[in-house]
């Protein structure tokens, strides 16, 4: 064991000598969650700021405006009133609302079986969903209206004499519609995009390691290191031990320092601190076997660099480090799902939201299991194939 | 002529290299693929849809009309846990659980609820709340006035929900009409017209910077001093590094600009804009590129050092998202980068339709980047190669 420590801390000293493998696995990281938690620091609450025209003064209007300073929008919309549609307009125009909502002239009297005038929204291109919001609130409470305007003549079509429309109309405006949405919320915590981030940006730096680890081999070898540690007694498995705990130790302090910082500094929260240190361990081995497996591939140093590139960045683009998961599409979230790095994040994600233990990182750890055993498999048989005969 | 002779040696080495083409050309469309298909439909509520059972032909309307909703980018469950860990994973903003005994309840005369599942601390999910409860209104409309008509002129339930239907189609309802006031975005157009450009301006930096490597490859074998024992003026084999350098930007600008036309229909606005736009970053990659292959020692510093700043900067200047999302300090922040002149530029181009004149206060700023970055670049790499003729 002692040989094998010593090779060991040999490996890390010389990597930690060198100033860039400290800014690509311990600065780099850090200084990019740091970037991605403060531009989103407030951007996980959806804000509508919409203003409202009442040209009508009535009670219907007065009923709109009710809905949107409802409970349910409290924290979610905030409304500004404007005199005329035209200074509404010059509103959303400017950004000072994200839409507006103007109440026609005569949509109380609509109410009553009047003529229906259309009610207005105007909106902004940048503001999708506020728009969407202002629509949807709209047409909620105008569809109360169409509903008793419906009752009465669906009413009169099936038979109803048609000079009691308006004892009808009185009828149906005390209906209450007999289906209503309710929203009711979950009790798992709120994903926070520094959870995510974290160690999700760690992952992607410490994946190049992979690079380091291989290119170090190459260069030992060309060097004749590796000769004369073979004709000293110690045994290739030695070697190979000492050398993957120098890789495994120092990319799980590159995911340690990433998370603790992003813990520390800027909030990051995990449900179970076991699970998270688990994840990082599992993403270290899968480190140690893609390294085994560059080396296996690569016959020279260059080309340990250049696989070591590839496999870095094929596996950051799949795994889901340079996009967040849960905004992409059903068939790239499943690709993910053939990276450990993937499995890891997904992991995070559970664990981020309030899931703890075996229910958050189980899966995780089976699914980088059995990459990490897919990826010993190849290179063993590469290594077989290789062997002088 | 001797610049030029470099110049082609660089060119032809860089072509040899697949792991450098991997960088150049297949690493920057992959990404924009994947940030293309990610980047769209933030106008519409993402919302998880669990079926009653075994539905009645209410439940399946209410089914129906959410999945036609505008606004609704529906997706169905089968099981209801499935949907609530896709909600906890904020793969929706909603979940939808159409009631078991909605038919039933409905005939008999009882009010229903249909329960939307949202993060309580997440206000998205209530905003789609709303969108969902506009098409629920719309649903019980109907349900009410065949309901109001059994009870006022007799028949069936069923019969005079047909009525209602038809009624409902020949009325003229209360609508909402939607006025768009302000159709000029401050972002690029979502989907690939958003990743193409901005990846563009992302990667045509980092491999420029990434080409620096080279620089130091060459000076540590000695090349360098070779050349210079030859002799060939310093200036010479700074031009020629230099005009080799801009050729790949420019050869990696034209291809990400090709296949984000062919491809993907990317429209670049503007032509001649366009062109002066990617020229010019071409410039300001490549004056990067030759300074950090003047200043690093060893190629391993550039390879990893460029990378993370030029992801870094990338983020700062708004190639990972638009920079009117982030407060307006680290807006202010980043556009002390020229990344950020460059998106501002490309938004005009493609959201806006500018043209020459519209970009020229951005283009004015990148040249000055470009301007001082070369210059530095080839002072430093002059230094370099007149002072430690062995590096």
């Amino acid at each position: 064991m002692r040989v094998v420590f010593a090779i060991t801390a040999k490996d890390l000293r010389q990597r930690l000598r060198d100033r860039s493998a400290w800014v690509i696995v311990f600065l780099a990281p850090v200084l990019i969650s740091a970037l991605m938690a403060l531009a989103f620091q407030h951007n996980s609450e959806f804000r509508a700021d919409l203003g409202v025209v009442d040209l009508d003064r009535g009670p219907a209007a007065a009923g709109l405006a009710r809905a949107l300073g409802g409970p349910q929008l409290a924290g979610t919309v905030r409304v500004r009133r404007y005199d005329d549609a035209g200074a509404a307009r010059r509103a959303v125009d400017a950004g000072r609302v994200h839409a507006a909502i103007v109440v026609p002239e005569g949509f109380t009297a609509s109410v009553r079986g009047g003529g229906a005038s259309p009610v207005t929204v105007f909106d902004s291109v940048d503001f999708g969903l506020q728009a969407q919001l202002a629509r949807a609130v709209t047409e909620s409470y105008v569809a109360q209206v169409d509903a008793d305007r419906l009752s009465v003549a669906t009413a009169v079509a099936a038979g109803a004499p048609s000079r009691d429309v308006a004892r009808l109309a009185a009828e149906a405006a005390r209906l209450r519609l007999p289906e209503q949405a309710r929203p009711r919320g979950l009790s798992d915590d709120p994903l926070k995009v520094i959870s995510y981030f974290g160690p999700s940006m760690g992952m992607f730096f410490v994946l190049f390691t992979v690079g380091f680890g291989a290119r170090g081999y190459f260069v030992e070898r060309d060097q004749g290191t590796l000769d004369r540690i073979a004709a000293a007694p110690v045994g290739r498995g030695v070697l190979l031990v000492g050398k993957s705990l120098s890789a495994f130790v120092y990319s799980l302090a590159g995911l340690v320092s990433v998370t603790v910082v992003s813990w520390l500094a800027f909030g990051a929260r995990w449900a179970d601190p076991f699970g998270v240190a688990v994840l990082g361990v599992a993403m270290a081995v899968a480190v140690v076997c893609l390294t085994a497996l560059v080396i296996a591939l690569a016959r020279s140093e260059r080309q340990a660099e250049g696989l070591a590139s590839i496999t870095v960045f094929a596996l950051a683009l799949l795994g889901g480090n340079f996009v967040f998961a849960a905004s992409s599409t059903p068939a790239i979230r499943r690709l993910a799902l053939f990276t450990p790095n993937g499995w890891a994040l997904r992991g995070f994600t559970d664990l981020g939201t309030g899931v703890r233990g075996w229910a958050a990182v189980g899966a995780p750890l089976l699914g980088i299991a059995a990459f990490c055993g897919a990826v010993v498999a190849v290179t063993a048989v590469l290594l077989r194939l290789r062997r002088p005969r | 002529m001797t610049a030029f002779a470099v110049t082609w040696a660089t060119v032809l080495r860089t072509v040899r290299d697949r792991t450098a083409l991997f960088f150049m050309v297949l690493l920057p469309v992959a990404i924009i693929v994947v940030l293309g298909v990610t980047i769209r439909g933030f106008d519409e509520f993402r919302v998880g849809l669990v079926p009653a059972g075994r539905p009645g032909p209410l439940a399946q309307e209410l089914t129906s009309d959410l999945e036609r909703a505008p606004g609704l980018r529906t997706r169905g469950y089968a099981d209801a846990a499935d949907a609530r860990t896709a909600l906890r994973r904020a793969e929706l903003d909603a979940v939808v659980l159409v009631p078991a005994a909605l038919d039933e309840e409905v005939r008999a005369g009882r009010e229903v609820t249909v329960t939307v599942l949202v993060e309580p601390s997440g206000s998205t999910g209530h905003a789609a709340v709303s969108s969902v409860s506009a098409v629920v209104a719309a649903h019980a409309a109907r349900l009410q006035a065949a309901r109001f008509a059994t009870e006022q002129a007799g028949g069936t339930f069923d019969g005079n929900l047909a009525v209602a239907r038809r009624t409902g189609h020949t009325s003229v309802p209360v609508t909402v009409r939607t006025r768009t006031v302000d159709g000029q975005s401050e972002f690029l157009p979502l989907g690939y017209s958003y990743s193409t450009p901005t990846m563009l301006v992302l990667f045509v930096f980092i491999n420029a910077l990434g080409g620096g490597a080279a620089i130091v490859g060459t000076r540590g074998t000695g090349v360098y001093a070779r050349a210079l024992a030859a002799p060939v003026p310093t200036g010479a084999l700074v031009l020629g590094e230099t005009v080799a350098h801009l050729l790949l930007a420019l050869v990696q600008s034209v291809v990400i600009v090709g296949v984000g036309a062919v491809a993907f229909g990317v429209g670049w606005g503007d032509p001649l804009a366009a062109a002066v736009l990617v020229a010019l970053w071409a410039l300001v990659g490549t004056g990067a590129g030759v300074l950090a292959g003047a200043l690093a020692r060893t190629p391993e510093q550039v390879h990893a050092v460029g990378p993370a700043s030029g992801i870094v900067l990338g983020m700062l200047g708004g190639c990972m998202w638009p920079l009117v999302l982030v407060p307006g300090w680290l807006s202010t922040a980043g556009h002390a980068v020229p990344h950020a002149w460059a998106v501002d530029a490309w938004t005009t181009l493609l959201s806006h339709d500018g043209d020459l004149a519209a970009i020229l206060p951005d283009l004015g700023v990148l040249a000055a980047f470009a301007a001082a970055l070369l210059s530095l670049a080839a002072l430093a790499l002059r230094r370099r190669l007149t002072s430690v003729p062995a590096r």
